[in-house]
């Protein structure tokens, strides 16, 4: 079945070789290698401190590896602009970070209106065609504080899906979440891999064999199992 | 008459000749209409009780009733010239008046210029003390280890602390103050001049009386050029007449005698005063409403500088903001007002006062505005930033609007603490609420009524800034914001 699955791939990511060590000299990434498939989920996976933070530091360009390269599409990610970059790679953040000011739809439309320059009327419209397939039609007119922790996530998702990236990083997404609602955003998050691929970074075991296509282990830096 | 002996004297200057042969025509179709029956009189009309506008507008007081008796006598009408202090001794000797009525005192400078009439009154430092106190004071010597007030800056003050240093004197800012004080027996008495001083006691209907003779005197007289000896003989000659006839008396009680059956002849014309004081108060409204918009526009990108990581630019704004914040406004105002001019910027009251409150305003505000920016947590810009926003979009859009959210209840907060500090714009002179109050006072002597007046105003605008304040927090604690 990977066999398969695998000849599909186009691994539009590649990560070659990166090093990261802090100012303080602890050594966070040691030499690590591994490609991220398309229209997949790929889970990042290993307790804290075994630099999967730094990874997805590195993968969102906030950070650059003192050693190694990230191919995007065969093209360093050092030397893409970052608006671009951006564009095809959206980061929901563990605390997600929803603009408290605005409502959800504000929230989701914001960035089309005024990164992708599309009209007021036009990015209302997407937006509410997005929430309806996403099925969070009903959130459309409230604030951050007035939903709970697995609609905020939900609709986090949806603000970086509308921008249509190649790539959605997610970051420890069920961290706030309990049980039954990990799996009904498990299930929820599947449907949604044929647009978009994913690499869920996460210490959830169960979340991560629930979604995952493939799941990269990290310990103490390196990896250790693909 | 004025008009003759003016040109004798111009007739000496030759190279004046020509000029003055055109003004005498003029003067002399003037004179011709006029000069028979009127006398031109000159005074400040800024000098109470002696010359001032009353309640209803009208120059009145001592000198101005003078000035009528005078001119009655010699058969003349009363032309009465307001003029300033400055200068008004060129204007006699340059011919624009006969007499100046003015409560002048005869000094051997003026002497030298000018002739005077006999003096028509006297005036000089009196003693004065509240009626439980008349029985046992006879004289300034008696007042020795006791509290005597005067007003900051006269003579009056270097006087005692000379001559009579056994004395506690007590400086105050007005004479309105001293009567309070007397009131309130922290004092029992003051040293002022002793017909302003009746006059204002009169006024202010307390029981406070003259205690033996002036300490020291000056002689009160009419000045006329030396060139118009026959007007100097006929004004000495009419001061005789108004003086037997009782007439100056009358005049002297009207203003100056202290008795208790006092009838108030200028009833306090109440909503003119109140009229006056609301427009004080609009000119304080207008100067806090300019100085606290340029404030929060100039807060802004000192708040963003503030906020920023590190830099001389942002040690030397970290200063600045702290040395206005650490340091008094009424000094603040001072050294704009005063210390502009020294640096050849000669500006306004109003423009000093606007200038130094938006100054002063930008500092508290520029504080508040940073712990707004610095309460939004650092994701959100992380946020921004990931959904592909420049660094002015994450500004504009996502930042600002919530820590403007944040600082609004801290920023009325420091509304309605500036919109106070307006009042102390009155030291420079600016028109505004507490100066119009305190000219008020000066005439009403009720500091009380009009001060509490004052500070109803200032309520009535803080009061509901004070509501909205707490409303907007309870609001954005609703939305979920963060408050410290």
């Amino acid at each position: 079945m990977k066999e398969t699955l695998r000849k599909r791939d186009l691994k539009l990511i590649k990560i070659e070789n990166i090093s990261y060590t802090f100012k303080n000299g602890t050594q966070a990434l040691k030499d690590i290698s591994f490609d991220i498939p398309q229209n997949r989920i790929t889970s990042i996976m290993g307790e804290s401190g075994s630099g999967k933070t730094t990874l997805l530091r590195c993968l969102g360009q906030f950070i650059k590896p003192q050693q190694g390269t990230i191919l995007y599409n065969h093209k360093n990610i050092n030397n893409i602009e970052e608006k671009v970059y951006r564009s095809k790679l959206g980061i929901v953040f563990q605390n997600l970070n929803l603009f408290p000011h605005l409502t959800v739809e504000k929230n989701i439309s914001l960035a089309l209106n005024k990164v992708k320059n599309t009209t007021t009327d036009e990015a209302k419209q997407q937006t509410e065609h997005l929430l309806e397939k996403l099925n969070i039609s009903d959130l459309i007119a409230a604030y951050p504080s007035q939903i709970s922790g697995g609609q905020a996530q939900r609709v986090a998702i949806a603000r970086a899906l509308a921008l249509k990236p190649e790539y959605l990083l997610l970051d420890e997404p069920t961290s706030a979440l309990d049980p039954a609602t990990t799996k009904d955003f498990g299930n929820w998050l599947i449907q949604l891999r044929d647009d978009t691929s994913f690499i869920i970074v996460t210490h959830d075991e169960v979340f991560a064999k629930q979604v995952a296509d493939n799941i990269i282990e990290l310990s103490h830096g390196m990896i250790a199992t693909q | 008459m004025g008009v003759i002996s003016l040109i004798n004297e111009v007739k000496k200057q030759k190279i004046l000749y020509k000029i003055i042969i055109a003004v005498f025509c003029i003067l002399f179709l003037h004179t011709s209409v006029y000069a028979k029956n009127s006398l031109k009189i000159a005074l400040t009309g800024k000098y109470p009780p002696f010359s001032y506008y009353n309640e209803t507008g009208e120059l009145t007081g001592y000198d101005v009733d003078i000035s009528g008796a005078i001119a009655f006598e010699l058969g003349m009408d009363a032309d009465i010239i307001t003029t300033e202090w400055d200068g008004i001794l060129a204007g006699l000797l340059s011919g624009k008046y006969d007499v100046i009525i003015g409560s002048m005192a005869i000094t051997k400078q003026r002497k030298k210029k000018v002739n005077f009439t006999k003096p028509y009154y006297y005036s000089g430092a009196q003693l004065f003390v509240a009626q439980e106190y008349v029985e046992n004071i006879k004289n300034i010597k008696d007042c020795y280890g006791k509290k005597i007030g005067v007003n900051l800056g006269e003579t009056y003050e270097h006087y005692l602390r000379n001559k009579h240093p056994q004395i506690d004197v007590v400086t105050y800012k007005s004479t309105v103050d001293i009567f309070k004080d007397i009131k309130n027996k922290r004092i029992i008495g003051l040293v002022t001049d002793k017909m302003v001083g009746s006059w204002q006691i009169k006024k202010s209907k307390q029981a406070i009386f003259p205690i033996g003779k002036m300490l020291y005197k000056e002689d009160i007289a009419i000045p006329i050029k030396k060139s118009n000896p026959k007007l100097l003989k006929k004004i000495n000659i009419a001061l005789e007449k108004i003086e037997k006839k009782g007439i100056k008396q009358k005049i002297y009680d009207k203003y100056f005698t202290i008795n208790n059956a006092l009838k108030d002849e200028t009833q306090a014309n109440s909503s003119l005063f109140l009229f006056k004081i609301l427009k004080g108060f609009a000119i304080t409204l207008f100067v806090a409403i300019i100085s606290l918009f340029l404030g929060f526009v100039v807060a802004i990108p000192t708040a963003i500088v503030l906020n920023s990581d590190k830099g001389i630019i942002k040690r030397i704004t970290r200063f600045i903001v702290d040395f206005i914040r650490g340091t008094p406004v009424l000094i603040q105002l001072f050294f704009i007002y005063f210390g502009a001019p020294q640096i050849g910027i000669v500006l306004s009251p109003i423009s000093s006062a606007i200038i130094t409150l938006s100054i002063n305003a930008s500092a508290y505000m520029a504080e508040v505005i940073r712990s707004g920016l610095m309460s939004v947590p650092y994701g959100q810009g992380l946020a921004g930033r990931a959904l592909g926003f420049s660094k002015t979009q994450i500004f504009v859009y996502i930042i600002w609007p919530q820590a403007f959210r944040i600082a609004i209840p801290s920023l009325v907060n420091s509304v309605i603490a500036l919109t106070k500090d307006t009042a102390l714009i009155s030291i420079i002179s600016v028109g505004e609420v507490i100066r119009e109050a305190q000219s008020i006072i000066s005439i009403t002597f009720n500091p009380i009524k009009y001060y509490f007046f004052v500070a109803i105003l200032f309520f009535m605008v803080t009061f509901p800034l004070m509501k909205l304040a707490g409303k907007l927090e309870r609001n954005i604690k609703k939305k979920g914001f963060e408050v410290d």
